[in-house]
Order: structure tokens, then C-alpha cells, then sequence
């Protein structure tokens, strides 16, 4: 029996020098070569990194992204940015605008997710943001429904997605934190998702947080990915139930760790959240990550939460017999 | 016809005179600045953002809710039998605040904004509204953890702001405006709505506004237009059935047309804008119009609400010099 593998959901820190070059090279003051070789030794460091925590499905940690909407609206036609707008307290970021028809230049991901794949054997996940989410954190000036809006930006980030798997990704996961806005929207989330996904043979997930579920939960296992990657611990596992009645074939990536507080998760609060999975899917359906991006948390902490993180896999792995 | 805003203004924009307000608040976490400079700076650009609006063109202006994280906890942090828990989402925006919990009785203790009022009315050649939070949108967007009684809650608040307003009025407030997005998305709850905007309502002498936004009053017309307010702000951007819905308004009050959408940075033409006043005209005479946002300006960057408000006053005053 197989099952239980461990993976993480896509952006870790990046190094407070990185950051600092980032905002130089913003200034003019640094060159974009010298940024980019700061990114790729950031890079190789969290790739190291988990492969010596022992995680199965590796993510290159986002160290060239800042912001998930925003990095690609940077490099697809048809997007401007705007001034800053706060999001939550001091928080701000600047939303894109789409003024003209979305279309894809070149590929966007697909030197990071090759560079950092030439560091391992083990497998990579390319990481997508969803054209629900694209669309619904921009402005849209130019198209005359949302509905058209999300439609157009689905074919670029299908094109992006077939450029990944050509180039011998095994898991593309696509990230849809907006879908749960609008219930009503659910619906646009899975057509549009069926774009993306249409003629792919890789693994496919999508990572989906903050709503009420209870009102989507059938609509969730409507959409075409192979894996649903949702935040479990920060809810004391309250979302796993509203599965319990709507049994799925669908695998699951159970979050075992809260990526909004510094306090490590204990060893058995971890194991309990893993068994809580167990009761409904089987070890196969599940995959362990944690809640979401660690970006947020120190270097430090995000190692300290995965170590914990894989210690409680092995631990159940050894007890259940799963090899 | 009265152009107003709804609320909230952007509270940072490029090169700007003031100080950075971010910037200030960073500097204020990392015990660079003390908070009273960090006060200093929100006085700052609230004077600021109230010589904008004027320069727009604005007749009734707000403070610009620009001590506020949000509709929520700048209220609750004040009232006491509040505590606060994790982020949540804002309706269906990409905005985010710390949710509300209550567990323990709602009581007034002391005034909240009438500071932030007075230093509004005396930093502005136009008359300056007063905004609250409705006291159902705050139960709502709150968790429950002490009453189990949604009824006496949404009435506890009610008379909580039913005493912040009564402490606005004793510091010459003319205008006090409400804002109660939550009662559009449970409109099988009105009932206890009327109840609770009657406790809210009571023995206050300013004229009283009702804003909704991100929805449309079918449903709850044509009782909503009676309850006790002078003007009922409607949302007719994101609530575009209102156009439909609201065939009739009382002879005895005024309605705050939501025309400019403060959710897009897709700028609305004068022509738009005033070919919604004039699709208004039959329904409410001119005199009785308030032109405004759909609903607060701080989704959109400041460059942008502000172009938004000239094109709103420009639109609006075409329609008035034509029919004048």
C-alpha cells in the first residue's frame, strides 16, 4: 500500500537579501541577471531543503513570484497595473487592470519550474494561478462580462499548462483561492478550470482557501483536477466533515499546518489531523501539505512546520504499513 | 441635487503632501514612530482626503474613514463584549478584517467617533457626514459566542449606536448615515431589521441616512423606503435591479443614487452618469436626488476614486444646467 505523500502548496520566505534585491533592482539600482541568480540560488536552497526534510512532491517556492495574481499579469498582454489598494490593516498591493485583450507572449513559468526540476529527482509540481482568481483580483476594464473575462484568461493558462507537462511536469497544480467568492460563481470556476485542465495527462490540483464551503461543496468536487488542496488545520478541521457526506473520487491535500501563526504545530496535534483525513479518504486520496503558502512565515518556522509535518507522515505511514 | 460620497476614501496615493500613512504604520510597528505620531498622520491625510473630496466638487463630505481598518473593528474595538478572531473575507471582495466575536453583553461606554467628527466639521468648508456601521451588518459579519439570540443581539447593537449617534448629535452632527450591506444578502430577516433600525433611529433629531450596497431591494420594497431615515442610499451599479424594483419613492424622502461603480477603475462618462439622473428624474425630483459611489472608494487606488468623483460632479452638473 502507497499513499500519505507529502508535498507543499507553493510559495515559501524568501531570504531577506532577496527581498532586498528585489526591491533594488525595482529601483533601477540593481541588474535583472544579478536578481535572477539571487532567485535561483534561493531556489536550490528550498529544493535542498526538502529534500532533505524527505517531502515527495517538491515546489520551486515561488522565489521569483511577489504576488500570485499580479506575476502574471505582469508578463501576459492586455494587462496594466494600478496604483495600491489595501487589502486587509497596512496591507497593500497594486491589482491588475485588463485594458485589452489577454494573450500570452511567451512561456511565463516555465524556465523556474525547469531550473529548479534540473536540481532533483523528484518530481516538481508546476504551479498555475487560475483564471477565476486572475480575473476576479484585477480590474477589468476592457471585456463586457466577468464571465468572458475568465474564459479568455483560461486559454492562456491552458497554453501555459501544456507548455509545463511538454516539458515533463507530472503535477500542475492551479490555484483558485478566489473560487469560493461568489457561491453563485462556482460554476464559472469549474468551466473555466475545464479549459485549462482540457488535454492535460499530468496530475492536476488546485488550491482553493477562505469561504464558506458548505454552500460549494458539491460544486468543489465538479471541478476537472484530480486533487482538491485545501486549508484543514487553520479551521480545527471543520472542513473535512462537509466531505464525510459527499463522498468524492477525488484525492485530497489535507493542510496539517496553520501558515498564519509561528507556533509549530506539535507532533500528535499533526497525526490527529492526519487521522481525521483517514476516516474519510483512503491513503492514497490523501496528500499532506501545509495550509497554504508559506511565504508569510520566517525561513525557520516554515522548516520546523514541515519537519513536523513529514516526522507525522512517517509516523502513521510506520503504523498503518503504507510503504 | 446633493453629490456625496459614500464613505471610505483610499488612504495612501502617489506624491502626495501628506505623510505615507503605510509607511507610518510600518514605522510605527517597528517603534520608529510613537502613536501619537502615527494619530498625527491620520489627522493629516483625513485633512487631506476631505480637501479632495471639496476639490472634487463634493457637497457632503465624510472623513474619509480613514482611522478605520474597516466597518467592523473600528466600532467593535470600542464597544465593549467584543473580542476578535481570525481574517475573513468582505461580502465577495478581495478585502479582508479580523472578525468580531462577541462574548459578552454589547454596552456603550464612551463616544468612538465623535473626536474623528469634530476634527472632520472643523477641517471643511462643506457639511461633513457622520458614518456607522447599522448595528444587523456588525451582528452579522460578528460571531455569535454569547447571546445564541440573534434578535436580542442585533437589538443590544442597535442600541449601542443608537447612543454612539446620540452622542454624535450632541456634537452638532446634522447628518448621520448608517450603512447596512448585511440586511440585502438575509432580507428574510427584516422583520427584525425594522425592529432594529426603529431601536437605532430613536429620539435622534439629525437627518438620518440608510446606505445598502453590493445588491439590489427587491424583496424588501417598497417597506424598506418607509422605514425611519430621510434618505435610503441604493446601489444601482452592483443592484442594477433597483432600476426596475424602485418604482416609487416617498414624497417625504430622498434617495442616494449609487451610479459610479467605486469596485472598477473603469471610468464612467459624464453622458452615463448623467443619463442615470435623468432615468431617475421621474421617480425622484432633483431636489430630493443625492448623487454618490455605489458604495465606499477605498477598492479603487486614491488617483482613481478621485478622477471618479470629478466625472460624477461634471455628469451631474451637466443634467442640472440643463433642466435648471
Amino acid at each position: 500500500m502507497s499513499g500519505l505523500l507529502t508535498t507543499s502548496v507553493g510559495s515559501f520566505p524568501k531570504p531577506p537579501e532577496l527581498q532586498a534585491a528585489r526591491n533594488k533592482m525595482l529601483r533601477g539600482e540593481l541588474g535583472r541577471d544579478e536578481l535572477e541568480q539571487m532567485e535561483r540560488e534561493a531556489t536550490a536552497f528550498w529544493i535542498k531543503s526538502q529534500e532533505e526534510l524527505g517531502i515527495d512532491i517538491l515546489v520551486d517556492g515561488e522565489m521569483d513570484r511577489g504576488d500570485m495574481v499580479t506575476y502574471f499579469s505582469e508578463l501576459l498582454d492586455g494587462f496594466t497595473i494600478s496604483g495600491l489598494v489595501r487589502s486587509y490593516g497596512n496591507r497593500y498591493y497594486r491589482k491588475p487592470i485588463a485594458v485589452g485583450p489577454i494573450g500570452r507572449k511567451n512561456p511565463m513559468t516555465l524556465k523556474t519550474w525547469e531550473y529548479a526540476q534540473s536540481l532533483t529527482d523528484k518530481p516538481v509540481k508546476g504551479l498555475l494561478t487560475g483564471p477565476y482568481t486572475i480575473a476576479e483580483w484585477s480590474f477589468n476594464e476592457y471585456y463586457s462580462t466577468f464571465e468572458e473575462f475568465v474564459m479568455e484568461v483560461a486559454k492562456v493558462v491552458h497554453d501555459e499548462a501544456m507548455d509545463l507537462e511538454r516539458a515533463g511536469a507530472k503535477y500542475i497544480q492551479i490555484d483558485e483561492p478566489a473560487a469560493s467568492t461568489r457561491p453563485e460563481e462556482m460554476e464559472l470556476v469549474a468551466k473555466s478550470m475545464a479549459v485549462v485542465t482540457k488535454g492535460l495527462s499530468a496530475y492536476t490540483l488546485t488550491h482553493i482557501c477562505y469561504g464558506d464551503f458548505e454552500a460549494v461543496i458539491d460544486d468543489l468536487n465538479s471541478i476537472p483536477v484530480d486533487n482538491l488542496d485545501m486549508e484543514t488545520a487553520n479551521q480545527d478541521y471543520s472542513l473535512l466533515e462537509l466531505f464525510r457526506g459527499h463522498k468524492s473520487d477525488k484525492h485530497l491535500s489535507l493542510g496539517v499546518t496553520d501558515v498564519h501563526t509561528h507556533e509549530i504545530e506539535s507532533l500528535e496535534q499533526v497525526k490527529a489531523g492526519i487521522r481525521k483525513g483517514l476516516e474519510i479518504f483512503t491513503p492514497e486520496q490523501l496528500f499532506i501539505g501545509p495550509d497554504c503558502g508559506l511565504k508569510t512565515r520566517t525561513t525557520d518556522e516554515s522548516i520546523a512546520k514541515l519537519k513536523v509535518m513529514v516526522q507525522a507522515v512517517n509516523e502513521i505511514k510506520a503504523e498503518m504499513g503504507i510503504s | 441635487m446633493i453629490t456625496t460620497v459614500v464613505g471610505n476614501y483610499p488612504k495612501i496615493g502617489t506624491g502626495t503632501k501628506t505623510p505615507n500613512l503605510r509607511t507610518a504604520i510600518s514605522r510605527g510597528d517597528r517603534g520608529e514612530m510613537t502613536p501619537e505620531q502615527i494619530q498625527g498622520v491620520r489627522a493629516e491625510v483625513t485633512a487631506e482626503v476631505i480637501s479632495d473630496q471639496i476639490q472634487a466638487g463634493i457637497d457632503l463630505v465624510t472623513d474619509g474613514l480613514i482611522r478605520w481598518d474597516d466597518g467592523q473593528t473600528y466600532l467593535a474595538r470600542a464597544i465593549s463584549g467584543f473580542s476578535f478572531t481570525g481574517l475573513i473575507r468582505y461580502f465577495d471582495t478581495n478585502t479582508y478584517f479580523r472578525q468580531p466575536v462577541v462574548d459578552g453583553l454589547l454596552k456603550w461606554s464612551a463616544p468612538i467617533t465623535v473626536a474623528d467628527y469634530e476634527f472632520a466639521a472643523a477641517n471643511s468648508s462643506k457639511p461633513v457626514k457622520a458614518v456607522l456601521t447599522g448595528p444587523y451588518t456588525l451582528a452579522r459579519l460578528s460571531k455569535d459566542q454569547k447571546y445564541h439570540d440573534q434578535k436580542k443581539l442585533v437589538l443590544d447593537l442597535a442600541e449601542v449606536l443608537n447612543q454612539e449617534a446620540k452622542a454624535l448629535q450632541k456634537a452638532g452632527a446634522t447628518v448621520i448615515q448608517f450603512d447596512e450591506p448585511a440586511i440585502l444578502k438575509h432580507k428574510d430577516e427584516f422583520p427584525l431589521f425594522q425592529e432594529a433600525m426603529d431601536r437605532l433611529t430613536k429620539g435622534l433629531k439629525p437627518t438620518l441616512a440608510l446606505y445598502t450596497y453590493f445588491d439590489d431591494i427587491s424583496g424588501v420594497y417598497p417597506a424598506f423606503l418607509k422605514l425611519p431615515f430621510q434618505i435610503f442610499g441604493l446601489d444601482y451599479v452592483m443592484g442594477k435591479a433597483n432600476w426596475d424594483v424602485v418604482t416609487e419613492v416617498p414624497s417625504d424622502v430622498s434617495l442616494g443614487l449609487g451610479v459610479v461603480n467605486a469596485r472598477n477603475t473603469k471610468m464612467e462618462t459624464e453622458a452615463e452618469i448623467g443619463d442615470a439622473i435623468k432615468r431617475i428624474a421621474p421617480i425622484v425630483p432633483s431636489d430630493r436626488l443625492y448623487i454618490n459611489p455605489n458604495c465606499g472608494l477605498e477598492f479603487l487606488p486614491r488617483e482613481t476614486a478621485y478622477q471618479k468623483l470629478v466625472r460624477m460632479v461634471e455628469g451631474a452638473k451637466k443634467v442640472a444646467e440643463v433642466t435648471a
